[in-house]
Parts: structure tokens; C-alpha cells; sequence
């Protein structure tokens, strides 16, 4: 095993890929696209990450590599693996991956790069992924990131259908949310400031826990913030009101992959299949059978993918 | 949206049958991988943890140094051993061995070392007076006699290797522990308990499998009290 590990190292510097170029030539491709006939697949280890790096695998199995997939806690474990070679394909999220990268790079203080703007994220990710050999592939139409809930029957009752809705409305509002949301700009200081909502308090329950969502069902709270992929707001008589002012980062899904590995046309070509395809709804009905009904992640994917005739 | 399918699965019950028929091979997959780590750890700790004992025997000097590193290993909480082998190992099974046979290193030559320490003088110098060097004096009486600690020590380090194997989660190499860590974050409760249960079923049958390797390898022990 330890001699795998000098191997790796050995092909890294080989190809050139461990001393990346400086920021000034940004775009700079540091090493050649590789085209390495097995490919390991990165999951974070949540139900979403798992499906997403599924249905890769899948796709990627089709186009005629080989594949394995390995499932690791957190981005601090595999991101450097990533860099390294010991994962080539990662599925991530637009704005929350720049954001990380860019506070590993430039320090925890350094201002966001990752914004609501799909264009400008994307624009940032890829100046601070190319220099460490990472290629971000383009983004679907799917995206997981913050949203608020109220229950229907309050939504009806005020007639409320977007965030500016609820503003212009003048209702008192007890967010059920993580304990963070008091400081973060997506939450209450943004629901202040750009929608003018009136937040009278913030009601610790965590994001789109079933406390939280209870709590909102049962008229406790009246507005709860989860992620647009969750699927079991149905079950609580809960709906989203849409953002329409564009308070919350891009989140879009994006496939990271390791470029010195796998960035051959040939992966880019086999994972874009997705990109017209999966929606933040079908994401969302894919948690759901992994989460509430507890299918198997494989099969769910598998399923999927089938029904949309990208596998045979 | 689809409706539900109404089975085990989806009510969340703690004991489920589908869970077990359709998730076999992920079980079987989990348990070997366990039994894979735990065994190859196990061995290679017994490797060095053996001449580190009897260095620390043979040499008095040497036993402090000796007890005082493996403790402070043992010490370092599981979490921290996997980050701080991470830059050494990278994301792989090699990790978690390392991880483990340093935490077995403890048990082991403390045991070793006491089953040796517990060799009466009487008998080492019987062995002198019968011509016996110092190899044969180690290899046919003193560690014979070390035996039972030995063995002791072996059984211990068998089931903490056991659990600690889970904790190689965090880098997707934990055997049972992959099962559980996925259950509890989407409280998967058949998982939870199913995977559990087999990790203590994998201890248990462990330790009385190593008892039974004691009793054929020490029939003088049974002897004396029988």
C-alpha cells in the first residue's frame, strides 16, 4: 500500500501537476487532461452527495471506464485527496466549494467570492480551482441551496407565493433555523434587509430539522429555512416561497474533477448527460427514497437514470 | 410525487427483514472488510509489540521508554490518529491498519512483558543449571510461561480493535462502522442496530475463538486445575 502511495506521488510529479503556476496566469492548464481508465468517485458522505456520485459512477461506467467509489466525512479529507489523485471525480456545490477553496487559499477572513450570480461563482471557482490541477465542469439545472418554508394554509390565508410577498405583507415572523442565522447574510440579516421581513425571533431548531418543521406546522414558528432539495415538506403542509430578489448563493451542482486524471473530454462528455436532465425536484424525490423510504442510493440512481434514458 | 412503498423500510423499524435480504451483500461486503482490518492490525501489532517486550525484559532501561510511548499512543483520541496519519497514508486502508496496530501496541507488550516479569526465578535458573542459553531460555520456557497473559492481552486488543475499526468511517474504510455512520445520519435505524449487533456478534465470537487458542496452546494450565 505505502508503495501505491510513492507511485502516486512519482506519476504527480511526473506529469507536473504538484507544482501548480502562480495566480497571475490564471486559466493556466497545469498539466495535461488525462484520461485514466479507472476513476474513483468522491461522496461526502450525505444522502445527496452519495447520489450525485452514484449516478456519476453510472455514467461513467457506461462511457467505458472503470469505477469505484469511495465515501469520505467531510471537503476538509477530500478535497486534498482530490488535489492528490486519490479521488478523481467529486460532485460539489457551485458556491459553498468557492467559498471553501477561496478561505484555503486567501485565509477564513477573506472576503466570499461565491454569490448569488451564477456566472461570477462559477467565474471565481474556476480561478481558484485550476491552479490546483482541479477542472469544475459546467453546472445543470439542479440546485441545492437555502430556502424558506411556511405552512399552505398561512401562505393562502396572506397570499403569499415569494419572500417579497411575506415582506410587503408587515407579519411578525419566528424563524425556525440554525442558531448561526442571526449573522449569516442569506438569513435573517438578509430577510431584514432585502425583503424587509419582520423577524421577531429566531427559534434555534436547525436547518430543516423535524423539530424545526413541526414547530411551523403546529404554528409555533412561522417560517422555517431548509434547502430546496427537501422533499418532505410535503408532509408537513409546508411550501416555499420563492426567492425572488436572489438573497442565496448559486448553489448549482457541479462535478470537480481531478484534471491530470479526468480531465479528458471523454468524463466531461459522459457527466454533462446530467446537466439537461436532473432538476432540483428530481434531486429532491431521490432524497426522499434514500431518506424517508430508505432505498438503496445505487438503485435510486440507477432508477433514475434509467427513466431518463441516459442508461440502457 | 409517488406514494410510499409500505414495508419495514419505510415504517423505519428497528428489526427488518427487507433490510436484511436486500442489503446481504452490502453486510457481507461490510463484515469482511471488519474482519480484514481487525485481523491484519491484530497480526501486525502482535509483530512488533513482541520484541518490544522482550527488549524491555531483557534490558530493564528499555522498559520505561518502552510503556511510557505506547500509553501516550493509546491516548490520542481515535479522530485525531486518522488526521494525523492522513498526510503519511492518504485515503486508504493502510491508514486505519496503522491507526489500530498503534493503539494495539499498549495491551500488548504491557501483557507481554507481564507474563514474561511473572516467570519465577526459580525457574529461569533451573533452566541455567539444565545449559540453557538465552535464546532457548526465551523461546522454551519464559515465553511458554508468558502464555496466558500473552493471550489475555491478545484478547483484549482483538475486541478494542474490533470497535475501534468503525472509526476508520471518517475515511470510508470502516467496515461495519461505513453502515453505521451512514445509518445514524439519516437515522436509519435497521442499519444502525443491524450493523451494530454484528460488531458485537464479531467480538464476541473473536474472543471466544482466541480462548479456545489459549486452552489448546496452554493444556498445563487446565491441568494444574483440574
Amino acid at each position: 500500500m505505502r508503495r501505491h502511495t510513492v507511485v502516486a506521488v512519482l506519476l504527480l510529479a511526473a506529469t507536473g501537476c504538484s507544482t501548480g503556476p502562480s495566480l497571475e496566469n490564471k486559466g493556466a492548464v497545469t498539466a495535461p487532461p488525462g484520461d485514466s481508465h479507472h476513476l474513483t468517485i468522491g461522496s461526502a458522505g450525505f444522502t445527496e452527495s452519495d447520489l450525485l456520485a452514484q449516478m456519476y459512477a453510472l455514467l461513467l461506467k457506461q462511457a467505458g471506464y472503470k469505477t469505484s467509489l469511495l465515501t469520505v466525512a467531510n471537503r476538509e479529507l477530500y478535497e486534498p485527496a482530490l488535489e492528490s489523485g486519490q479521488i478523481d471525480v467529486v460532485p460539489e456545490y457551485a458556491a459553498t466549494f468557492a467559498d471553501w477553496l477561496n478561505a484555503k487559499t486567501n485565509g477564513p477572513d477573506a472576503p466570499a467570492v461565491g454569490s448569488p450570480d451564477l456566472t461570477t461563482t462559477m467565474k471565481a471557482l474556476r480561478r481558484l480551482a485550476t491552479p490546483r490541477g482541479l477542472t469544475v465542469l459546467d453546472p445543470g439545472k439542479a440546485v441545492d441551496q437555502n430556502a424558506f418554508a411556511v405552512a399552505r394554509s398561512y401562505a393562502q390565508e396572506h397570499h403569499l407565493k415569494t419572500l417579497s410577498d411575506l415582506g410587503a405583507s408587515g407579519l411578525k415572523v419566528r424563524l425556525a433555523a440554525g442558531d448561526e442565522c442571526v449573522q449569516r447574510p442569506y438569513c435573517e440579516p438578509g430577510l431584514k434587509k432585502t425583503y424587509g421581513i419582520d423577524i421577531t425571533a429566531v427559534d434555534p431548531k436547525g436547518v430543516g430539522t423535524t423539530q424545526a418543521k413541526s414547530a411551523v406546522r403546529s404554528g409555533q414558528d412561522q417560517m422555517v429555512l431548509t434547502t430546496t432539495t427537501d422533499a418532505t415538506l410535503d408532509e408537513f403542509g409546508l411550501v416555499l416561497l420563492a426567492d425572488d430578489k436572489h438573497l442565496q448563493n448559486a448553489d448549482y451542482v457541479v462535478p470537480v474533477v481531478n484534471r491530470s486524471r479526468a480531465g479528458s473530454p471523454g468524463v466531461t462528455k459522459a457527466l454533462g448527460k446530467l446537466n439537461d436532465v436532473l432538476t432540483t425536484a428530481d434531486l429532491a424525490s431521490m432524497n426522499q427514497q434514500v431518506d424517508s423510504w430508505r432505498r438503496l442510493a445505487q438503485d435510486v440512481a440507477r432508477t433514475y437514470l434509467k427513466d431518463k434514458g441516459l442508461l440502457k | 410525487m409517488t406514494a410510499p412503498p409500505d414495508d419495514c423500510l419505510a415504517r423505519n423499524e428497528w428489526i427488518c427483514g427487507e433490510y436484511l435480504s436486500t442489503r446481504r451483500h452490502i453486510l457481507l461486503d461490510a463484515v469482511g472488510q471488519h474482519l480484514q482490518l481487525t485481523a491484519i492490525s491484530v497480526l501486525i501489532g502482535l509483530a512488533v509489540a513482541l520484541p518490544l517486550a522482550v527488549v524491555a525484559r531483557r534490558w530493564g532501561w528499555a522498559a520505561g521508554p518502552v510503556l511510557a510511548v505506547t500509553t501516550i499512543l493509546y491516548t490520542i483520541p481515535s479522530l485525531a490518529m486518522f488526521s494525523l496519519l492522513l498526510p503519511v497514508y492518504g485515503l486508504s486502508a493502510t491508514l486505519v491498519v496503522a491507526g489500530l496496530v498503534l493503539y494495539s501496541l499498549t495491551l500488548l507488550v504491557r501483557n507481554i512483558l507481564a507474563g514474561l516479569r511473572a516467570v519465577p526465578e526459580e525457574t529461569r535458573q533451573a533452566a541455567r543449571g539444565m545449559g540453557y542459553g538465552p535464546i532457548r531460555l526465551l523461546l522454551t520456557v519464559e515465553l511458554p510461561l508468558a502464555l496466558p497473559a500473552a493471550m489475555a492481552g491478545l484478547r483484549i486488543a482483538t475486541v478494542s480493535a474490533v470497535s475501534l475499526v468503525t472509526v476508520g468511517a471518517i475515511v470510508g474504510f470502516g467496515g461495519l462502522g461505513n453502515l453505521i455512520y451512514a445509518g445514524m445520519n439519516t437515522y436509519f435505524k435497521a442499519q444502525v442496530l443491524t450493523a451494530s449487533v454484528l460488531c458485537v456478534v464479531i467480538a464476541i465470537v473473536a474472543d471466544l475463538l482466541l480462548l479456545l487458542v489459549q486452552r489448546l496452546i496452554t493444556p498445563w494450565t487446565r491441568a494444574v486445575r483440574g
